[in-house]
This record gives C-alpha cells, structure tokens and sequence, in this order.
C-alpha cells in the first residue's frame, strides 16, 4: 500500500450556506417527526417546522445580501443573482407552502391524498376520509432545498445532484392529489419517466464538456473555452445535450411535452409552487451555465437558444389558443413565458442577466397567485376548471373574476402590470444584443398570447355560466398568496424602478 | 499489488488453491453428516474407508454418474448456464484470501496467496454477488413454481443481507486503514480485530450464513415449502455444481471472518509467543484451525435451529441487523474521528460516553414503557373482544322447557 | 495486459451486440451482466481497482439483479410483445446511434490528436503515484472537492425511502385479525368447525385443483384454494360427475327408479 498522505480537512463556510443547510437540514427533522410523532401531532408540527425554517433560511438569505464567494470547496457560489434567486424561491415556498395548508376551499380536506398508497376508488381511500399525509411537508422541504442548491451550483456535479434533489420530490407530490387521482398519477408517471431521461440528457452532456474541456467547475470550463475558441464537435454536443436537460426543468418547447399533462394531473397548490419555483430555479442555474462557463462560446449556443425561444413563444402562445382546461391554458403559456425568459438569456450580457432575473420575480409570482386563485372554482366534481365552465364568474364572484382578470392581463403584459416591466427588461436586453428578429417574435406570440386571455376575461365578465360552479371562501393562506400576486403585479408595474433597482443592485455572475 | 511470481508458481498455487477448496468440501460434507449424526445420537456414514471418510468422494461420484434431466420447459442454454455462474465465482473469491506469511516454493520467496489487491475485500462482495446470478437463473430457467419462488427468496436474501456484510466490513477498514486482505492481517500483528469490534463480527457472523443459504436461514431451498427450492429441477452433474457452490461459498466465507477478524494466519495468543509460529508454512495450520472452527458452528447451527419463516427472516435483516451495523459503525467512526482529531483524553472519552449511553437508554425507558402501555391497551382490547366471540360460541340450543330467557348464550357456555 | 483488454473488449461488444439483438428481456439483461463484468476488468486492468469492483458490486451485483428480479416474475414460458409501437422508430435509433458514433470518432480523434502533439497520458497510474494510490484519491476526491456535492446525495437518498414509503405504505384503518383470532372465528362456526372439505378426492384427480365431492355427489365448492378459484384454474368435475353418475344408475335400476320419482 502506498504511502498514506494527509488529507487535509475541507473547508465549509457553513454561515454563508445558511439558507441551503437550514432547508435541508429541517427536511430531515421533519422526516424524524414522522417516524415518531403521532399523527395529531404532525399535523400541527410539520408546517411549523416547514414554515419556521423558511423564515430563518429567508433571514439567512437576506444576510447574504452583500457577500461574495465561492463555497464549500467550490461546490457554490454566494453572490448577487443566487441571493436574490434564493430569496425569490424562498418566498415562493413560503406561498406554496400557505397554497399546500389550504383544507378550507375543500370540503373533502387539503390538496393532497389521504393516503398516496391507497388505490384509487377503494373502500380503503374513502376511510381515511380528510386524513392527511404529512409525509408531503419533508417532500416539499427537499424540493426547496435542491432549488436553492441549483442556482447556486459552480460544477455540472453539484449542478446536477441538486437538479435530481428538487425534481425527485416533485415527482411524488405530482402524484398525490387528493381529487382525479388517475389523471394525477398518470401525470407522476409521465413527469418522471420524462424527468429521469431529461437528467440522463443533462449527465451525458456534463460528461462530454468534461471530456472536452477536462473540468467540471464552471470556471474551468470556461478557461478551457476561452483557451481554445474553436469548440469543437465534443463541447458543441455536450453544451446542446446540457441545454437540453436544463430546458426541459424549465419547460422551452420543444422540451415542453410533459408540462400541461403535469400542470393539470398535479394537485394544483403544487402546480402553482412548481410552475413557478421550478422555473426560477432552473433558470437560474441555466443563466449561471452559459454565461458563467460557456460565456466565452457564446456565439456558438446563441442561434440554438434563440430558435428555442423563437420556437417556445409561439408554441406556447399559439397552443394555448385552442385549449379547453385552464390548467392547461396556463400551462401553455408558461411554455410561452419560458421563451420570453430565455430572449433574456439569449443577450448573452449583463444587461441580459438582470432581464431574466426580472422576468423570473415578476412571473413567480402572478403565476402562483394565477394558480392558487384556479383552487377556489369549484364544481360538486372538485376543481372547476374547464374554460366553459369559468363563464359569468363575474356575476358569481366579481372579486375572484376581477384578480384573475387583472392576473391574465399581467402575464398578457399590459402596460402598468409588472408583467409589461418583465418582457421590457427582457426585450431590451435581446434587442441591445441584436437579438431584434427573436424580440419581433416575441412581440407577435405576446399579441396571440394576449388574445386568449382576453377570450376568458370576456367570458368571465360577459356570458351566462353555470349553476353548479361555486367560488369557496379561502382560508387566509390562499388569500395572502393572492394578494401577494396581486400586489406585486400593481406595484413592479407602477414602480418598475423598484424591482430593477434590487435586480440592478447585484451585479453579475462571480466567477 | 501482484507479486512478481513467475508463472509456474501461479500455476502452482491456482491448483494448490482448487485442490485445497475440493477436499474441504468433501471433507466438510462428511464432517456435517458425522457432526449432526453425533447430535442426533446416531453413527452417521462410516463403513466408505476410515471412519468412513470416502463416503462423500463416492457420494460424489454417484451423483455424477447419475441420469441428468433437463426439464422439458427450461431454459435449456440458462439451465446449464446458471450452475457455472454459481460455481464459477465461489472459487474466484479464494484468489485474494490469505493463507499464511512469506513461504519457500520451489526455491521462490512468496507470500502464500494468489494475488492481492487494494480493494481485494470488496472483490470478494462483487465476486459473491455475480454468484448470485446462478442461483436466480436456475430458479427462472427451470421453469417450476418451487424453483422460481427458490430463486426470488434467494435474490432477495442475499442482497439484504449483503448490505449487513458490507456495513461489517466497513468498520475493520477504519481500523487497518486499508481493503487489502493482507494489510488487514498485518494490522492484527499485536490484537484481532474480534476483540476491537466485536459487534461488527457479530453481524457479519449472522449475514455470513444467510448469505450462504445455510440453516437456519436455509430458506431458498426449504425443503419442507419449496422441495429444494431453485435446485428442484437439477440433477446429476449439475446438481453436485450446486452442491459444490455452496461448501466452497460455505468455507469462503469463514476464510473471510478468520482474515478480517480473527487475525488471518496469526497464530492464538500463547502460541504467538513462540517466535516460529507466524513464520514459514506453520501459519497455514492456525488458519487451517480457525477456518474448520467456522465450519463446525456452520454444522452445529444446522443440527440446532429451526429454519426461520420467510417474513421474519426479512425483518430481522432489514430491521435489525442493519440498522444496528449502521449504529455501530456510527459509534466506531466517531470514536476514530475523536482519537485522531480531538485532544480529549481516555478519561473525558469514557465520561462523554457514559453521559451518552445514559441518554439513550433513558430515551429508550421512556419508548419503552410507551409501547408496554400500547401493548396492554391492546391486551385489554383483545380480551374484550374473545370475551365478546365467546358470547358468541355455538351452543346447543336450550331445551324447550328451560326458560330461553333465564340464560345469556355466554354464561350458559360458562357454567 | 493487452491479452486482458482483447479478450475484455471482444466479449463487451459481444454482450452489447447480444443485449440489442435479443428477444427475450431476460436474456438482454444477462449479456448487459456480461459486458458490465468485463468492463470491470477492463477498469481494473487500467488501475482504477476501485471503480472496477464497485461497478460489479453495484451494477452487476445490485441493479441487474432488481432487473432480472422484475423479469423473472413473468416467466420463462411468455414472450415478450415485440410490436413497435413508435413510429419511425428504428430510423430514430439508426440516426441516434450514427451521432453517436461521430461523437465517438472525434473523441477517438481528438485523443490520437494529443498524442500527435507529443502530450503522453499518464493514465491513471500517475495520479494513483500522485495520491498514494487509487481508493486514497478517489476519496480525496469524494470527501474534499466534492464534498458538499457526495453529502447532498444523501437527501436525494432520504427522498427515494420517503417516497416509497408515502407511494407503497400506509397505516391500517383495521386491525387485520391474525393467525389465533381466524382460527377462533372459524371454530365459532359449527359448519367449518371441523375444517374445511379438503379437496382433491375425487377417483381420478388428487391435486387442489380438483374439488372435494359431497356425499350426494354434489360438488363442494369451498374445498378450493381462493387463489386457485381468483384465477380459474380449477378443474372442471362436472362432465366426470354425470358420467360416474349416469354409469351409477345404469347399474342400479332400483335407485334409478327412486331418482326419476
């Protein structure tokens, strides 16, 4: 045996990892309560815990705010866009997780089934009646985890454990819901076939930028890339297979396949906490990949991203025109809301960086409000959300018809929403990076975007609807997650400076 | 880490090795049929040579001589396949296993082992479990209920318990600092690894037998469920492949437990005293001693217990066996971390110690009464309940005359 | 060594080709076992010992053995469907692998490159020399720069447990009587008190497929296994029964005439 060297003992800044080890490290209490507590118990402990160490990551967070560093060992980096990234995916957890308490609109119980193991229609499911499982609370804190690490990762490896972290819990919660719970599992099934195969994409393209580049770090990679511009045939394919499996997380056609199967099959306080934080956190870590490690190839990825946006807009804008079900109508527009992101991504600048991280703020959360607002029209069936069927909600409940009007026209990108100052951010950066023919698409899919959503404004306010269709009194945690929607809407729209401004203040990538 | 040996005395020691493990396992066959015929107050075979010692060498020969059968739905290329498979790797294994120190053969200086690598310990895992594969094929090849269900229970079987062995294993790496099967040995020089982490011989000592499909965890092969379970359908030649599998796999797995933990070739404490007992080709008797030692608990096991159900067996890998290895280990790796790192003495260790055990086993009083609580409410609720089926209990119907109203069906029963 | 890699490689490729080429999934699995071994050796053969045995010990040893646990449920007897459901999908395949092959070609490439540039590899014995051996620089690897990255792994781990507890597990609403209480209950009964009819005497058949007779001759129906009845697979008695019944009366006209009134 060879001679035994000292190993020196590595070094964690466990003070700037505070947000990632608080999650995760209460994800594995929460798993102890529920192999020891008793089920009242859990009940009441469970979204304490998840919501206490929120709070605290959230302070963490907010703690970070001016450090700069790469951590532990290089596996993160702390700096300005993960702070804000995190902080944004921390508040959207805290909404998602006030979406997921909601037992109020439903006289059946919370959002999620009984028993997950139970067979659907069973004499069994229906005896454990509005039981709940608290098992979803460890779930959902090993999400939030993993979404914090992946913005933050500084290597493909880190990158991609966090990606599996946050996506394996998603999958579960996919299939958990209490009502439809077929089209639910059917769903879990889908998101995880295609999930497991996009993150072997995303592994296969890791190891050939490996074996083209010789690093794993970002750092690395872009030494190597700037060192020899040329890319060759194995860093071009393994940046395309990358891409691919980032785009899928983040839902670009056309890698958006799996999304509106999986929007409308997931229990809908999940589709909200997913649709949005999954797409701040996977952007998030795409934005630190091309700019950080292949900023220096630029030229190479940017017509194959552009395309992919060009591409995603008008999928997106001009599928969700003939949809039926306003779950899938969201979801196809956040396939559209995907392209727009990524015209920011597409500018390759500064300038590009702070569009996107806009955008994805703005977006997070109108479209979470847009779905925990989807909880409360009810049917005798459950969720009420066939188009047809929000007709004359105006006459039913002129609050809900006008918050989700006002929603729709943020997403539709009305001028004073903060949705116009998302696609502005966004658009000018591309159009200042002479992306100008992807931003005259995105201009075009705004347009057809805007006309469906003004097709159910219309038929909200405007036709006669259903009797059976009902609108529920929330409990108070749905109507904050609205009320936030609806607040950051009016004031990133009226006070655009504001969101800019915090964008604005943290500066670039570290490398 | 080979050692140079020219290439007649690998030839030398691959035959020394086979040779060796073939006589073992008659010997270890006649050996099982003397040992349980002595605890069965019967004689067992004796009239096949002295002591009837020929009597597995002709057993063997019978059984090779044998009509062979292939069943008409196997599998007819995995049906001969998986007896290989099976045997194949159980002789592999001796490859890294050490029989004694530095020896003379034929004028050359080499240690007495066919090879050694720095991961030789795992090689024998990987190699046990490609082994494996021998027996899940002759269950899904022979096409038989018995023999598939043989070969389901034994996948499973030995991958649970496996992780048991390995979870051993671990906590002898902390301590030789190495995975090579010599090394491990040279750090036995002043103390076995037996009296240093005797809970992780434990529970390789129990995995070691169900991993090699011996009573009481014989359950592949439950004759009185399965008729043999995946070697129903095999006779013949390859019958005896099986048979030979699991001796050779048997006397592996006690090489195993001598190297890691009982010091190898080491000789015992008052033998060690004596300065040629750990030199030349003695060591092979001490290691030739231990080895039989194993071989005799593996006979007098089978003598003894009864075979385990299926369930229990399970639960008690899962639920006991590894999670204890891991509590160990936790335990062992911390302790380690504390002596290389902390600058706490002996004394601030123990004391640490005592404070921690006196938590647990509060924490564990408190569980305790807790569930014997739980326990007694359900004993009250039972009884309720017999009390209420024995109202229940079918008794002849009452006279006309007597007065049906007088009794109640249960005290009429009482009285 | 080179004697090590022909006869490694030769029996990889053989075992890929046979994994493709298979129609049977259980044969699939043994030949991707095959090319998983001599892989193994291959990596053992280039020094890198350690990824070499946990390659067995994992992929061979742990997740083809689940695999081949999943086939072997099904039985040696069926045949798999081998109907192609996606369209276009061989040409998919035949484009996929053509990449892939280029992919492989440039790498070869760009390896036969460096070596043109005078840039010997090392291999891995340097950095096995470097580290004090290929375990010590794995697990410097392992526990110093990646670190962070090998303990997150362990939540997605606590995930995967968590998740087939909530999808595979739940508490009972009832308590499921056990072996002591069925049998009381069945004792409560004075018509299964004495157990039930066993089955399977009947003159021609004594497998539990074949229900027991009554002594009018009528067929009782509890004397088979549940199972057995669930998947139909019981003999059918009936046609045996009028023929032993018809050939009854025949030879004995008295109750023949007793019947017919």
């Amino acid at each position: 045996m060879g001679v035994q060297l000292p190993f020196p003992t590595p070094q964690i800044e466990y003070s700037l990892l505070l947000p990632v080890l608080v999650i995760l490290g209460a994800a594995v209490v929460s798993v102890l309560i529920e192999a020891v507590a008793a089920e009242s118990l859990r009940r009441t402990l469970q979204p304490l815990l998840a919501f206490g160490s929120l709070a605290i990551a959230l302070a963490g967070c907010v703690g970070l705010w001016d450090q700069r560093q790469v951590v532990a060992q290089g596996a993160l980096v702390v700096d300005g866009p993960t702070v804000i990234l995190q902080g944004t995916l921390l508040i959207l957890a805290v909404l998602g997780a006030l979406l997921m308490m909601e037992s109020r609109v439903d006289p059946a119980g919370d959002p999620f089934a009984a028993r997950a193991s139970t067979i659907p229609g069973s004499a069994d499911e229906r005896g454990f009646g509005a039981r709940r499982q608290t098992e979803v609370w460890p779930l959902f804190l090993f999400a939030v985890g993993g979404m914090l690490m992946f913005p933050a990762a500084n290597d493909l490896l880190t990158a991609f454990i966090a990606l599996e972290v946050f996506s394996l819990p998603l999958y579960l919660l996919t299939g958990m819901a209490r009502r439809r719970r077929l089209l639910s599992q059917e769903a879990a099934l889908k998101y995880f076939v295609l999930g497991a195969f996009s993150s072997a994409v995303f592994l296969f393209g890791s190891a050939l930028i490996y074996a083209a580049t010789g690093s794993l770090d970002f750092a690395g990679i872009a030494d190597a890339v700037s060192a020899d511009p040329t890319s060759g045939l194995l860093l071009s394919a393994g940046v395309a297979l990358l891409l691919a499996g980032m785009l899928f997380k983040v839902g670009a056609a056309p890698f958006h396949q799996w999304s509106p199967d999986v929007y409308q099959g997931a229990p809908t306080a999940l589709t909200a906490f997913m649709s949005a934080a999954t797409k701040v956190a996977a952007f998030g870590a795409l934005l630190r990949v091309m700019f950080v490690a292949l900023g220096g190839a630029a030229w190479d990825w940017q017509p194959a991203v552009a395309v992919i946006a060009g591409l995603s807009m008008l999928v997106g804008a001009i599928t969700a025109v003939v949809q039926s079900d306003i779950k899938r109508v969201l979801a196809y527009s956040s396939v559209a809301h995907a392209g727009f992101i990524l015209t920011g991504v597409l500018a390759a600048s500064p300038k590009g960086l702070s569009g996107s991280l806009v955008y994805l703020v703005a977006y997070g959360f109108v479209t979470l409000a847009a779905f925990g607002l989807l909880t409360v029209v009810r049917s005798p069936a459950g969720e009420a959300t066939d188009v047809q069927q929000w007709a004359g909600l105006a006459k039913k409940s002129p609050v809900t018809a006008s918050v989700f009007s006002l929603l729709l026209l943020t997403m539709a990108g009305l001028p004073l929403t903060s949705g116009f100052t998302a696609k502005f951010a966004a658009w000018s950066a591309a159009w200042g990076g002479w992306q100008t023919g992807v931003v005259v698409i995105g201009a075009v899919s705004s347009t057809i975007a805007a006309a469906f959503y003004l097709r159910i404004i219309v038929s909200m306010w405007f036709s006669e609807g259903d009797d059976a269709v009902v609108v529920a009194l929330p409990g108070l945690g749905t109507r904050t997650v609205v009320g936030v929607g609806v607040a950051s809407a009016v004031v990133f729209g009226v006070a655009p400076q504001l969101l800019l401004g915090l964008v604005d203040g943290v500066g670039v990538f570290l490398r | 880490m080979t050692f140079n040996d020219p290439f007649g005395i690998i030839v030398v020691k691959v035959l020394g090795i086979f040779v060796l493990l073939v006589l073992m396992t008659l010997f270890t066959i006649w050996a099982e049929r003397r040992v349980v015929s002595r605890m069965q107050h019967r004689i067992g075979p004796n009239r096949t040579g002295p002591q009837g010692l020929l009597q597995s060498l002709m057993d063997g020969i019978k059984l090779a001589l044998k009509e062979d059968i292939t069943p008409t739905g196997a599998h007819k290329a995995v049906f001969l396949l998986a007896p290989i498979i099976s045997t194949g790797p159980a002789f592999l294994a001796f490859a890294v296993i050490p029989f004694g120190p530095e020896v003379s053969m034929f004028g050359h200086t080499t240690p007495l082992q066919l090879t050694d690598f720095p991961v030789s310990v795992l090689y024998v895992l990987a190699v046990a479990s490609v082994g494996i594969y021998g027996i899940v094929l002759a269950g899904w090849s022979s096409n038989s209920t018995y023999s598939l269900l043989g070969g389901l229970r034994s996948s499973a079987q030995m991958i649970s318990y496996e992780i048991a062995m390995g979870l051993s294993f671990v906590a002898v790496f902390l301590y030789s600092g190495s995975m090579s099967t010599s090394q491990i040995i040279e750090k036995q020089t002043s103390v076995w690894f037996i009296l240093l982490l005797l809970p992780s011989f434990a529970i390789y000592a129990i995995s070691m037998v169900g991993e090699t499909n011996r009573a009481p965890f014989d359950l592949p092969e439950a004759e009185g469920e399965l008729v043999g379970g995946f070697h129903t359908e095999y006779s013949s030649l390859k019958f005896a492949l099986f048979f030979l599998a699991e001796y050779v796999n048997m006397v592996t797995v006690s090489a195993m437990a001598t190297t890691l933990f009982l010091g190898g070739w080491r000789a015992p404490w008052p033998l060690s005293t004596w300065a040629g007992a750990n030199t030349g080709w003695v060591p092979f008797v001490w290691w030739l001693c231990k080895v039989f030692a194993f071989l005799f608990v593996f006979i007098w096991l089978r003598g003894t217990l009864p075979r385990m159900r299926y369930d229990q067996f399970m639960r008690f890998g899962w639920k006991v066996l590894i999670p204890s290895s891991i509590c160990w280990l936790l335990i062992v790796a911390t302790a380690r971390a504390l002596r290389n790192n902390s600058t706490m003495d002996t004394r601030g260790l123990l004391v640490t110690a005592a404070v921690i055990l006196l938590v647990v086993v509060g924490i564990s009083a408190v569980v305790e009464r807790q569930r014997i609580a739980a326990t007694e409410r359900d004993e009250a609720e039972r009884g309720e309940r017999e009390a209420r089926s024995r109202r229940l209990f079918p008794t002849p119907h009452a006279p006309a005359a007597a007065s049906a109203a007088a009794l109640e069906p249960g005290e009429a029963h009482d009285a | 060594m080179i004697a090590v890699f022909w006869v490694c490689a030769v029996l990889s490729v053989a075992g890929g080709f046979g994994m493709v080429f298979s129609r049977k999934a259980v044969h699939s699995a043994l030949w991707l076992a095959l090319t998983m071994i001599n892989l193994a050796v291959l990596y053992v053969s280039q020094q890198a010992e350690f990824l070499g045995i946990v390659q067995v010990v994992v992929y061979t040893g742990a997740v083809m053995m689940l695999f081949l646990f999943v086939l072997m449920i099904v039985g040696v007897d069926s045949s798999d469907s081998l109907v192609e459901t996606i369209r276009g999908h061989r040409l998919a395949s035949v484009a996929a692998v053509l990449a892939l092959l280029v992919l492989v070609l440039t790498m070869i490439n760009q390896a036969t490159q460096s070596l043109a540039l005078n840039i010997v590899p090392t291999g891995l014995e340097g950095a096995n020399a470097d580290e004090g051996g290929n375990v010590q620089g794995i697990a410097k690897l392992l526990f110093g720069r990646y670190v962070f990255a090998f303990e997150v792994t362990s939540a997605l781990l606590i995930t995967a447990a968590l998740g087939a507890m909530v999808l595979a597990h739940r508490d009972r609403l009832t308590r499921v009587p056990g072996q002591e209480e069925l049998s009381r209950e069945r004792l409560a009964d004075p018509a299964t008190a004495a157990g039930l009819p066993a089955p399977g005497v009947y003159a021609r058949h004594n497998a539990v497929d074949t229900p027991a007779l009554l002594p009018d001759g009528s067929i009782a129906e509890n004397s088979l296994p549940g199972a057995l009845v669930l998947r139909g697979t019981t003999h059918d008695v009936r046609e045996e029964v009028a023929v032993t019944r018809a050939a009854e009366l025949a030879s004995d006209p008295k109750q023949a005439q007793e019947e017919q009134s």
